[in-house]
C-alpha cells in the first residue's frame, strides 16, 4: 500500500455529515472484502480510488436513517424556538411527575422574584387575583374590631359627664385602677339567662341550663331551631366558614354562640354584655370539648354518656352585672321641697304685690293734677290719700293695668284746682268756649290762642287772661285776629276797587254790625259789582248794593254804545285814540251819513267821534278810474274818445295804434277790477315819429350797420348798407304820407363788396374762435379766397355749418382742421355720454371743470362709470360718480321684497312641490313677470336666482342633489306659467343655508325644505 | 333524656304539617316552613322500657326536588316519608327524596305514611305499590290526619327503629 492511496487515512477524513462511525475500521473492512472478492480489483488498483461512489452508497445504506434523524435532533437543539416548543409540550407533565418538595424548593426563589417583579411592574394585577381571598378575611377582622371599639366608646361616652361618671372617677382614683375598667365594671348591665349546648351534627340539645326565674319554651325545640337557622343562614348566603352565627340580637335579648368542633354553646343574654363574655364562653366550650370530646362526637341524642356536663355549664349561667342602685329618701326630700315651695310662693306673692303697689303709686305721682300726700300698706290692704284736680285722670281707671285688686285699694282725694297749664287750658276751654276758628295750645308752659275771633270773644279772652292769678301760666291772646276788623278792611278794599271801575260812581257806603251797604251810579255797560265780590272773601249775603243807572261819557263806554247803535260793517274798525273815538276803513255812504249824525249827536262833554278816515268805495273807485283814464290819455298811440262810470262798471272807447301799449297792462297797479272795465278800441296808424320808426324797422329790416333814430320829429337813417337796401329805404320814405314825419336816408352810405366780404370773414373767424373745441391757429385772405387752419375736436361744431348765414361763398372758404381731443368739460361730457351711453335715469353734467353723474343706474353701468372716472383722473379730469345710486326704483323695491320673501315648500325627500303650493307658484310667476317688465322699463334686466334647500335628514350629497332638483322643478313650473326662462337662474344649496338651524336632536325641519328666490340686476 | 332527630319528607301538600299539627307538640308557627323552610316539633313516644323524644324536622314539602335543603337532614337518625294516597306522583317524590338523603348521609331507618286514608273514594294507590315499600323493609301505614288513624303507630314504629 502506498502512502498516497491509503484508504484508511482517506476514511479518517471527516465527512460533511460526520456520524462518529469508526471510519478506519469500516474502510479496512471494506477494502479487505473487495480484495478478496475480485482479483481484478486487486491487480488493477493498488489502493482505493479518491472518490468511490459505491462507498458512499454503502454508507447511506448502513447509517443513512440515523444520520438524518441525528441531524433533525441536533437542529432541534440548536434552534431556540423549536427547543422551546418541544419543552412546552412536556413541561406540565414533567412538573406533575417531579417530587413536590424538590420542585417547590427549586421554584420558590424564581416565583418570589416573579411576584416581586409583577408587583413592581403593576400592583393592580396581583391585587385583582388576591382580592377574593383576602377581602373577606380583612372584612371580618375589621368588623369585629370596630364592634368592640364602638361598644367601649359608647359606654365611655355615656358615663363620662354624669354624676355616676364622677363617682366612678373617684372610685378609680381610690382603688388605683383605670377609669375604663371602672366604667366597664359598672356600665355593662347584663344577665346570662340560658345556656344551650347543642350538637353540631344533629342540632339536638345536649344540655340546657337556665338562670333563676328565667323562662323559655321547650329547650329541645329551641336548640333544633337554632341549628336549623344556622343551617339556613349558611345555605342561603353560601357561607363556607366553620363558624356558625356569632350573635343574634333581638331588642334586649342577645344570643351569643360559640362554635366548637362538635358542639355549639349558645348563651341567651338579657342586657348589654361586655365583649369579654365571649372569651368566657369560648373558654367554657373549649373546656367541655377537652373533657367530653369522644362523647360529643358520638352523640346521637342519648345524653346519658354526658352526665356531669351540666356542671361545666353552670359557671356560664347567672353571669351578670346588676345595676347599681342606692335608696334615696324620696319622701323626706319631697316634704322639704313642698314646705320650701309654699314659703317661697308666699314671699314671692307678697313681694310682687308690693312691687305692683309701688308702681301704681309712682304712676299716680307722675299724673298731673294728682298730688299723693300719704300712702301705706297694711297686710294685703293699700291706702292712699292726697289732692286731685277734678279734671285729672280718675285714679281708679289707672288700676286697670296694675293687676292690683281694686277692692283692696282705698283712696281719699281732696279736690283742688291745679295751675298746671293743661288744667288751666281745660278750664279756659270750658269757660271761654272758643269758636272753631280759634285753637288753644300749650307752648313752653304758656297757653297760646291762635286764629280768628269776634271782637267780643277777644275781649272775654283778654279779661280771662287778666284774671289768671299770678302763679298760673300766661294766657297769650295776641295771636288772635279780630274778625270784624278784618271784614272792615276787606270792605274798604272792595269799595276802593269799585271806585276805580269805569262806569261806576260810588256815592255812599256804610258798614255796621257785619252788614255792608253801598250805593251809587252805574253804567249798564260797566262791570257787575257782584262779580268783583268773590275775590274779596266778603260774604256776598252780607253785602247790599243799590245802583242808579246812568250813561258814562268815558270813551270806552261811548265806543261800546256806538258799536251797538251804528253796527259798523266789518270793513270799519272803531278804536279809541287819545280819548277820541276814531273810525277807520270803508263803508257805504249811508253808513257814513249815520255815523256823521251820531258824531254830531254826541253831547258836548263826550269824546270826539272822528269818521274822517272812513271812505266810500264807489268814490274811491271813481278816483282810481279817473287816474287810469288820464294815464291812458297820456299814452302815445292811444286816443280816448269816450269814458264813463255806470254804477261800479267802467266804460272807455277810442283809437289805438297796434304798436301802442296795451291798455290792459296799464290796469295793473290801479286797484281797479279788470272785470269791471270794458274797453273798445279802434285800430289806427299813428303818425307819431316813434310809431313810424317802429313800422319802418319792421318793414325794412335794416342791416346792423344801419342805425335809425328820431331827431326833431324826423326819422334819420345813418350807416352803411348795400345798395339794394338803400333803394328799398328810399321807396319807403316816398310812401310815407304827407302828414307823417320825414324819413331821412341821406346819411346812409353804400358799402363795397370786398369790404363787406372781409367783414364777413372776420365775423366768421371770430365766431370760430369763440367755439369751444375749435382752436384757430392761422387765417388769411388771399386773392378773394379765405384760408383758415387749426385744431378741432371731432365733437365740436362743424365749421362748415357756421358758414351758413355769413353770406360767404363756401366754395371760397378753405378750412384745414386737425382733430384733437378737447379737455374742456363739455367735450369730456360729450365723449362720456357717447362712450358710457348712460340710461335715461342718469344725468351727466359739467360743474366747473368736473363732470358729475347723478341718478340711478344698474350696478353694471355704475361699474363702467367708475372705470371711466379712473381713466379720466389720469388726464387730470374728474368724474364724480358719488351721486350715483344703484337702480332700484321704489315700486321695484317693494316687489323685490315680496318676491324674496316667497318660499316654495316641499314634503320630505320630494323634489316636486305639493298641490297646495300651486297658488304660491301662480302668485310668484305674476310677480316675477311684473318685476321683469318694470325693470326693463327702467333700462335694466332683472334676473331671478332660484335656490333649492333641503333639511338635514339623510346624506349630505343626496340633500345637495335634492335641493338642486327642487330649484330646477320650480324653474320649470315658473316657465310653464309664462316667466321668461332666460331670466331664471338655478342653484342648489343643500343644507348649507337653512331657514332655521337644525341640530342632532332636531332634524327634518319643514321650513328648510324650500326653494327661495333672490332678485339681481344685470 | 333520650332524643332523636327525625326528618319528615314528602311532596307538596301531602299533609305532613297536618299530621304534625294534630299529634305533636309544637311551639313554632307554620310560617317557618315558608321562611326558613323547616318547622321543628317534638313528639314524645313512650316505649316499653323508656321514653324517647322525637325531634321532628318537618321539611317544607317541595315538588321541585332541586331546591330541597339537604343540610337540614344532617344528623337525622330516621325518616318519615309522607305520601298523599290520592296522588300517586307523591310516592315517587318521597322515594326520590329518600334516595337523595341516602346518597348524602347513608341509609336511615324509614317508615312510609300513606296519608289521607279517609279519602277512600279518591284513593289512587294500588296495594301492590304499598307492598313494594314494605319489601324494602320500610314499615308502611295508611294514616289520616283527619281521623288520626295509625299516626301514633307510625311514630311509635319509627321511634322503636331509631332507638333500637
Amino acid at each position: 500500500m502506498t502512502s498516497t492511496a491509503d484508504p484508511i487515512s482517506l476514511f479518517q477524513r471527516a465527512a460533511s455529515n460526520d456520524t462518529e462511525i469508526d471510519r478506519e475500521a469500516l474502510a479496512s473492512l471494506l477494502v479487505e472484502i473487495a480484495r478478496n472478492v475480485d482479483p481484478y480489483y486487486r491487480a488493477t488498483f493498488d489502493g482505493v480510488p479518491a472518490v468511490d461512489p459505491r462507498m458512499e452508497t454503502l454508507r447511506q445504506l448502513l447509517v443513512g436513517r440515523e444520520i438524518s434523524e441525528l441531524s433533525r435532533i441536533s437542529k432541534l437543539l440548536d434552534e431556540p424556538e423549536q427547543l422551546a416548543a418541544a419543552l412546552g409540550g412536556v413541561l406540565p407533565s414533567a412538573t406533575a411527575q417531579s417530587s413536590p418538595a424538590q420542585l417547590g424548593e427549586a421554584l420558590a426563589p424564581v416565583v418570589e422574584r416573579a411576584v416581586q417583579r409583577s408587583i413592581h411592574k403593576n400592583p393592580q394585577n396581583l391585587t385583582q387575583i388576591l382580592y377574593p381571598v383576602f377581602l373577606p378575611a380583612i372584612r371580618k377582622s375589621i368588623g369585629e374590631k370596630i364592634d368592640q371599639t364602638f361598644q367601649s366608646l359608647n359606654e365611655t361616652l355615656r358615663y363620662i359627664f354624669t354624676w355616676r361618671g364622677l363617682k366612678w372617677r373617684i372610685e378609680a382614683w381610690r382603688t388605683g385602677t383605670s377609669f375604663a375598667e371602672v366604667v366597664l365594671k359598672h356600665s355593662l348591665v347584663y344577665r346570662v339567662e340560658h345556656v344551650f349546648l347543642i350538637s353540631r351534627n344533629s342540632g339536638l340539645l345536649i344540655s340546657h341550663l337556665a338562670a333563676e326565674d328565667a323562662t323559655s319554651e321547650d329547650p329541645q325545640l329551641i336548640s333544633s331551631m337554632l341549628s336549623a337557622i344556622q343551617d339556613f343562614v349558611k345555605d342561603s348566603f353560601k357561607e363556607k366558614e366553620q363558624d356558625g352565627l356569632d350573635a343574634i340580637r333581638f331588642g334586649e335579648l342577645r344570643l351569643w354562640s360559640e362554635v366548637g368542633p362538635f358542639a355549639t354553646l349558645v348563651a341567651v343574654i338579657r342586657g348589654n354584655p361586655p365583649e369579654a363574655l365571649h372569651e368566657i364562653l369560648r373558654d367554657r366550650l373549649l373546656h367541655i370539648h377537652a373533657e367530653y370530646a369522644d362523647a360529643l362526637e358520638a352523640f346521637e341524642g342519648d345524653s346519658t354518656r354526658l352526665t356531669g356536663i351540666e356542671s361545666e355549664l353552670q359557671p356560664c349561667v347567672g353571669l351578670s352585672q346588676e345595676e347599681y342602685t342606692q335608696g334615696f329618701p324620696w319622701l323626706l326630700a319631697a316634704a322639704v321641697l313642698l314646705v320650701l315651695g309654699l314659703a317661697g310662693g308666699w314671699f314671692y306673692l307678697s313681694w310682687q304685690a308690693s312691687q305692683r303697689w309701688q308702681a301704681y303709686v309712682a304712676r299716680l305721682q307722675s299724673e298731673p293734677g294728682i298730688i299723693v300726700g300719704e300712702q301705706q300698706r297694711d297686710g294685703w290692704q293699700f291706702y292712699v290719700a292726697g289732692l286731685r284736680d277734678p279734671l285729672a285722670v280718675d285714679p281708679q281707671s289707672l288700676l286697670a293695668g296694675t293687676q292690683l285688686e281694686p277692692d283692696r285699694v282705698h283712696a281719699q282725694w281732696q279736690s283742688y284746682q291745679s295751675l298746671e297749664p293743661q288744667f288751666v287750658l281745660k278750664r279756659l276751654i270750658a269757660s271761654l268756649s272758643p269758636p272753631e276758628t280759634v285753637q288753644l295750645s300749650i307752648a313752653d308752659g304758656r297757653i297760646l290762642a291762635k286764629g280768628e275771633a269776634s271782637t267780643a270773644w277777644i275781649g272775654r279772652a283778654q279779661a280771662a287772661a287778666a284774671q289768671l292769678s299770678a302763679g298760673g301760666p300766661v294766657f297769650d291772646t295776641s295771636a288772635v285776629r279780630d274778625l270784624e276788623k278784618r271784614d272792615a278792611e276787606r270792605w274798604d278794599a272792595y269799595v276802593a276797587g269799585l271806585r276805580k271801575q269805569p262806569g261806576i260812581i260810588v256815592t255812599e257806603q256804610t258798614s255796621s254790625g257785619g252788614q255792608f251797604h253801598v250805593a251809587g251810579l252805574r253804567d249798564p255797560l260797566a262791570v257787575d259789582p257782584q262779580s268783583l265780590l268773590p275775590g274779596t272773601e266778603l260774604d256776598p249775603a252780607r253785602v247790599r248794593s243799590q245802583w242808579g243807572p246812568y250813561q258814562s261819557l268815558e270813551p270806552e263806554f261811548v265806543l261800546t254804545r256806538l258799536m251797538l247803535s251804528l253796527v259798523p260793517p266789518q270793513s270799519v274798525r272803531l278804536s279809541i285814540v287819545d280819548g277820541r273815538i276814531v273810525a277807520v276803513g270803508e263803508a257805504p255812504a249811508a253808513w257814513i251819513d249815520r255815523a256823521r249824525a251820531a258824531s254830531r249827536q254826541l253831547s258836548a262833554g263826550g269824546p270826539v267821534f272822528d269818521i274822517s278816515k272812513v271812505r266810500d268805495p264807489l268814490e274811491r273807485d271813481a278816483e282810481h278810474w279817473q287816474a287810469y283814464v288820464s294815464q291812458l290819455r297820456g299814452q302815445p298811440g292811444i286816443i280816448v274818445t269816450e269814458q264813463k262810470m255806470d254804477g261800479d262798471q267802467f266804460h272807455v272807447a277810442g283809437l289805438r295804434d297796434p304798436l301802442a301799449v296795451d291798455p290792459q297792462t296799464l290796469l295793473t297797479g290801479t286797484e281797479l277790477d279788470p272785470a269791471r272795465v270794458h274797453a273798445q278800441w279802434q285800430p289806427y296808424e299813428s303818425l307819431e315819429p316813434q310809431f313810424v320808426l317802429k313800422r319802418l324797422m319792421a318793414s325794412l329790416a335794416p342791416p346792423k350797420s344801419i342805425k335809425l333814430s328820431v331827431v326833431d320829429d324826423r326819422i334819420v337813417a345813418e350807416g352803411e348798407a348795400p345798395i339794394s337796401w338803400i333803394d328799398r329805404a328810399r321807396a319807403a320814405a316816398q310812401q310815407l304820407s304827407a302828414g307823417g314825419p320825414q324819413f331821412d336816408i341821406s346819411k346812409v352810405r353804400d358799402v363795397s363788396p370786398e369790404v363787406r366780404q372781409a367783414e364777413r370773414w372776420q365775423a366768421y373767424v371770430s365766431r370760430l374762435q369763440k367755439q369751444p373745441g375749435i382752436i384757430v391757429a392761422e387765417q388769411k385772405v388771399e386773392g378773394g379766397r379765405f384760408y383758415v387752419s387749426g385744431l378741432r375736436d371731432p365733437l365740436a361744431i362743424d365749421p362748415q355749418t357756421l358758414l351758413s348765414g355769413t353770406e360767404l361763398d363756401p366754395d371760397r372758404v378753405h378750412g384745414q382742421w386737425r382733430f384733437y381731443q378737447s379737455l374742456e368739460p363739455e367735450f369730456v361730457l360729450k365723449r362720456l355720454t357717447s362712450s358710457l351711453a348712460p340710461p335715461k335715469s342718469v344725468r351727466l353734467w359739467a360743474l366747473g371743470d368736473r363732470i358729475v353723474a347723478e341718478g340711478e343706474a344698474p350696478a353694471g353701468w355704475i361699474r363702467r362709470a367708475r372705470a371711466a372716472a379712473e381713466q379720466l383722473s389720469a388726464d387730470g379730469l374728474s368724474l364724480d360718480v358719488s351721486k350715483l345710486r344703484e337702480l332700484t326704483p321704489l315700486e321695484l323695491v317693494h316687489l323685490k321684497e315680496a318676491i324674496q320673501a316667497t318660499g316654495i315648500f316641499f314634503e320630505s325627500g320630494k323634489p316636486l312641490p305639493g298641490p297646495e303650493q300651486e297658488a304660491v307658484l301662480d302668485k310668484l310667476a305674476g310677480q316675477l313677470k311684473e318685476f321683469a317688465q318694470d325693470a326693463r322699463k327702467a333700462g335694466v334686466t332683472a334676473r331671478f336666482m332660484l335656490t333649492g334647500h333641503s333639511d338635514t335628514t339623510g346624506r349630505e350629497m343626496a340633500n345637495l342633489s335634492l335641493s338642486a332638483a327642487r330649484a330646477e322643478t320650480v324653474r320649470a313650473l315658473l316657465k310653464k306659467r309664462g316667466v321668461d326662462p332666460e331670466l331664471l337662474l338655478v342653484r342648489g344649496a343643500g343644507t348649507f343655508e337653512p331657514a332655521e338651524p337644525e341640530n342632532n336632536k332636531q332634524t327634518g325641519s319643514s321650513a328648510n325644505r324650500r326653494v327661495s328666490v333672490t332678485v339681481n340686476f344685470d | 333524656m333520650l332524643q332523636r332527630k327525625i326528618c319528615m319528607l314528602g311532596g307538596f301538600g301531602v299533609g305532613k304539617t297536618s299530621l304534625v299539627r294534630r299529634f305533636v307538640k309544637s311551639i313554632f308557627s307554620e310560617t317557618y316552613l315558608t321562611t326558613v323552610g323547616v318547622k321543628i316539633d317534638k313528639k314524645s313516644v313512650e316505649l316499653p322500657d323508656k321514653t324517647v323524644d322525637l325531634i321532628l324536622w318537618d321539611l317544607a314539602g317541595e315538588d321541585d326536588i332541586g331546591s330541597f335543603r339537604m343540610s337540614y337532614v344532617k344528623g337525622a337518625t330516621g325518616l318519615v316519608l309522607v305520601v298523599d294516597g290520592t296522588r300517586p306522583a307523591t310516592l315517587s317524590v318521597a322515594l326520590t327524596l329518600r334516595e337523595r338523603t341516602e346518597a348524602e348521609f347513608g341509609a336511615l331507618p324509614c317508615v312510609v305514611l300513606f296519608n289521607k286514608s279517609d279519602l277512600a273514594d279518591r284513593w289512587a294507590l294500588s296495594a301492590s305499590e304499598i307492598d313494594e315499600t314494605k319489601q324494602h323493609g320500610w314499615p308502611a301505614y295508611l294514616t289520616s290526619a283527619l281521623t288520626g288513624e295509625h299516626v301514633d303507630d307510625a311514630f311509635r314504629q319509627i321511634a322503636s327503629m331509631v332507638v333500637g
